[in-house]
């Protein structure tokens, strides 16, 4: 019947539509998120990562903070390494929860560009006091 | 206290596993007798949760900190109203918290049904205290007992998140919750259908009014969090995307779809089977959004906890439900049948069809962007990532289609819409949409998006207002009323339908406030006392902002609420050279969290506008802390959002108008009895009766 045919092919032009949408909406935005191992191997592996934005995974090192004009520079570790670390540059405001007072573990999810020189381009950075507000018996008992 | 309120979990788990197993009995063999214990049951988990969430506002008032959950969440110095909202700040408490209000619409919906609808009752308890045992063996068993104790007791807390620190927090989350617990009502009744054959529309015409009460507290829950974002997080936006975001707003979603889609069936006999399964989709993201705000599984601003075990729990809780909805409507499918076909692409079902067709797709949109590391992880070992980018480029696009659809569908007809329905309802509303348009065009306004948002809202809003003038205008004719008397008994009349047009309206200004976020500008400058910035508002006019100064507190000195220290900026506002007042933003810690700062924002709001500013840097704190005059530097970033306060006033109409659809009192079904003759001839006896 023509008008069923009309009205399913409504149903199937929604769908597709919103097929199309999401498929150019992931390949056009995604963005890789990797810990910093990761992220050391995938540029070994394929140097044009350099010019990948990516997002990254790591935990602010106690007392690497420091502050040039107009530029915010701290280094974070591997959660589960901390040999592995590298720069982050940052130009943005650091949120509230930035900190690198050694008495507090501060996770950070940094999205940028890992540069040539082994230094992370922020665009942009957040960040999780972690120990702090998922309190552990340990932590309690330091505190 | 507290010893009773941990008691009374462990003696509420055995009595909602002993209610649900006599209720599914009553049910199979007709047991009244039975029925009667198992609905006590349900009285009696109300109360002993009721017990066990006051002993832990109990703990929370008497700094027990020998409690974890009180240590982690609390201290000394927090505000009582912070303390109080201790029940569900963190991940444990936000679980009895749910089932509190579980429990509480469980005994509204059982104490309002104990003389009628019995043959739904035993199932509906049934569903209900599986639901009730289900969180008491999470509590109870997964790690997150409240009433987990420390074995030592600390000196003092940990504290709250500053950030939660904000009178929001005392409102927003109650709200989400109450909308999540009480679509437990309406699922539980569909269950109850399934289970009992009795699948005429019986069901949602007894839960309309609970999914109306859902969705109301959904809405104003997420508007609330928009808020809470706006006021608090610093940036300038009310949504980011972010997976507890988009967690709260999937039900909101599937709710939203079958509001509209039960409307067919209880017109047309059609879609029974779609409901059904919306409505165990709406339950089923209930879960899912709880269960994605307090397990920390995906990384987000909300998210608490990162312990897998209760993932597992509920990933295995959210299985057992797709799979006994799946079994129970494949078993009952023979019995639900649609009574009527689509007869026209041109029609009220195929429109409302539609709507829910795209609600489903944002919903799944948006459900895939959140997942989206998840299941990349999985499938390929890369975490892969999407943000706010991908949520604006596909919802921006199908949320207009939607928004275009909530001015055709009310007033299109049922069945078979005519040329001449067509012609005579959507020429002025096309006409006005266009206009809108062009005015904005010659005005300046170039942003495709936000010209076709305008465009389509200036449509919808006309069919909305054109609906509302010819409805007065019949009934000030017929019943010989004033204006103003026949619209208030207009709206009185049917309530549902006419504070539906009035949630549409709210919609509609809420999308112009999301379309004004275009047109946002946005300035970072570095300040000296005195200095000036200079601010150009998009709608052109020009704010002209003097730094005045620094004003510091320190404790003790000047205590304010329980602040360690404080450095606040004083602005001096002019708006085209004339005085508007002044704005402050500051920089501060709370005392025993003095290493935790906060930016508290300020804005001015206006009808078209809000000017924001952020003290997004103090070059030199300590000094600043010091009065020192040469440390008075500060970087602010300066924001002007047009539109953003039609978002709330839009909020606020969507309230009204769902307050309106759901007051007590409406005759029920009395909502299409102007239609009758719409009712297809052949319709059986069944939906008759049950409109």
């Amino acid at each position: 019947m023509p008008k069923h045919g009309r009205f399913f092919a409504g149903l199937v032009g929604v769908g597709l539509v919103v097929t199309y949408l999401i498929w150019t909406g992931v390949s056009e935005t995604m963005v890789y998120y990797l810990t910093p191992t990761e992220l050391y191997a995938r540029v070994v592996d394929d140097p044009t990562f350099h010019d990948v934005g990516v997002k990254v995974g790591g935990r602010v090192v106690p007392g690497t903070y420091e502050r040039a004009v107009d530029v915010h520079r701290f280094v974070v570790h591997d959660v589960e390494d901390e040999a592995v670390t590298f720069t982050v540059e940052y130009a943005g405001d650091l949120p509230d929860t930035f900190t690198d007072s050694p008495e507090m573990v501060v996770d950070a999810v940094i999205e940028g560009r890992f540069r040539d020189d082994g230094v992370f381009e922020a665009m942009t950075v957040l960040t999780k006091c972690g120990s702090r507000y998922e309190a552990t018996p340990e932590g309690l008992a330091a505190g | 206290m507290n010893i009773l309120g941990e008691l009374a979990l462990w003696i509420a788990l055995p009595v909602a596993i002993w209610g649900t197993v006599l209720a599914f009995v009553a049910g199979a063999r007709q047991r009244g007798d039975l029925q009667l214990s198992a609905e006590r049951s349900i009285y009696a988990v109300f109360f002993l949760t009721a017990l066990a969430s006051l002993g832990i506002i109990d703990s929370f008032l008497n700094d027990r900190f020998e409690y974890l959950y009180v240590a982690s969440y609390s201290n000394r110095e927090l505000q009582t109203y912070y303390k109080f909202a201790g029940l569900w700040s963190g991940q444990r408490g936000s679980l009895l918290f749910w089932l509190l209000f579980l429990m509480l619409f469980s005994t509204i919906a059982v104490w309002s049904n104990r003389r009628r609808n019995r043959e739904f009752m035993p199932y509906v308890v049934g569903v209900l205290g599986s639901i009730a045992s289900f969180f008491l063996i999470v509590l109870l068993f997964a790690d997150v007992n409240p009433y987990e104790r420390l074995g030592f007791t600390p000196a003092n807390g940990q504290g709250l998140n500053p950030q939660l620190q904000n009178y929001w927090m005392t409102i927003h989350p109650p709200t989400l919750y109450l909308g999540f617990t009480a679509f437990t009502v309406p699922f539980a009744f569909a269950i109850a259908a399934l289970l009992s054959g009795r699948l005429d529309s019986r069901w949602i015409t007894l839960t309309r009014r609970w999914t109306l009460l859902s969705w109301f507290f959904l809405s104003n829950g997420i508007v609330f969090g928009m808020r809470w974002a706006y006021e608090e997080l610093g940036w300038g936006g009310y949504w980011f995307w972010d997976p507890v975001e988009n967690a709260s707003l999937l039900p909101w979603l599937s709710a939203t779809a079958f509001l509209h889609s039960v409307q067919i069936q209880e017109n047309r006999g059609m879609l029974k089977v779609w409901n059904m399964s919306l409505v165990i989709l709406t339950f089923l993201l209930t879960i899912f959004a709880t269960f994605l705000t307090r397990s920390g599984l995906i990384e987000s601003v909300h998210s608490f906890a990162q312990e897998l075990r209760i993932a597992y729990i509920f990933l295995g809780f959210m299985s057992a439900i797709i799979a006994v909805g799946v079994v129970l409507v494949l078993w009952r499918l023979p019995r639900l049948r649609s009574e009527n076909q689509i007869e026209s692409f041109f029609s009220r079902e195929s429109a409302f069809l539609f709507n829910n067709l795209i609600l489903l797709g944002v919903l799944f949109a948006v459900w895939w962007g959140t997942m989206l590391p998840l299941l990349s992880e999985g499938l390929t070992g890369e975490k892969i990532t999407v943000g706010p980018p991908f949520f604006n480029a596909v919802n921006i696009p199908i949320g207009l289609a939607l928004l275009a659809l909530t001015g055709i569908g009310p007033v299109i007809a049922w069945r078979r819409a005519s040329k001449r329905n067509l012609k005579k309802n959507f020429t002025l509303p096309v006409l006005a949409g266009l206009a809108a348009a062009a005015t904005l065009w010659v005005a300046g306004a170039r942003h495709g998006m936000a010209l076709a948002t305008f465009a389509i809202a200036a449509f919808v809003m006309s069919v909305i207002v054109i609906e509302f003038f010819k409805g007065t205008r019949a009934r000030a004719h017929i019943e010989q009323e004033r204006w103003p008397r026949a619209f208030v008994h207009l709206i009185g009349r049917n309530r549902r339908r006419w504070g539906g047009y009035i949630v549409h309206a709210g919609v509609v200004v809420m999308f112009a406030g999301f379309a004004g976020e275009a047109f946002k500008s946005e300035l970072r400058q570095t300040l000296d006392p005195g200095e000036v910035a200079t601010v150009p508002s998009p709608i052109g006019h020009t704010y002209t902002l003097t730094y005045e100064g620094m004003s510091t507190t320190l404790a003790g000195a000047n205590p304010i609420e329980n602040v360690a220290w404080q450095v606040e900026a004083l602005l001096r506002v002019e708006k085209e050279g004339r005085p508007a007042g002044t704005l402050t933003t500051a920089r501060r810690a709370l005392v025993a969290q003095e290493d935790v700062p906060t930016t508290e924002v300020d804005f001015r709001s206006s009808f078209l506008e809000d000017l924001y500013v952020i003290l997004s840097d103090v070059a030199d704190l300590r000094g600043a802390l010091a009065n020192e005059p040469e440390a008075q530097t500060v970087t602010f970033t300066f924001l002007v959002n047009p539109l953003v306060g039609w978002i709330w006033y839009g909020g606020m109409i969507v309230a009204l108008g769902g307050l309106i659809a759901m007051w007590p009192g409406a005759p029920a079904g009395r909502a299409r009895v102007p239609e009758p003759a719409a009712l297809p001839a052949r319709a059986p006896a069944t939906a008759v009766t049950a409109s």
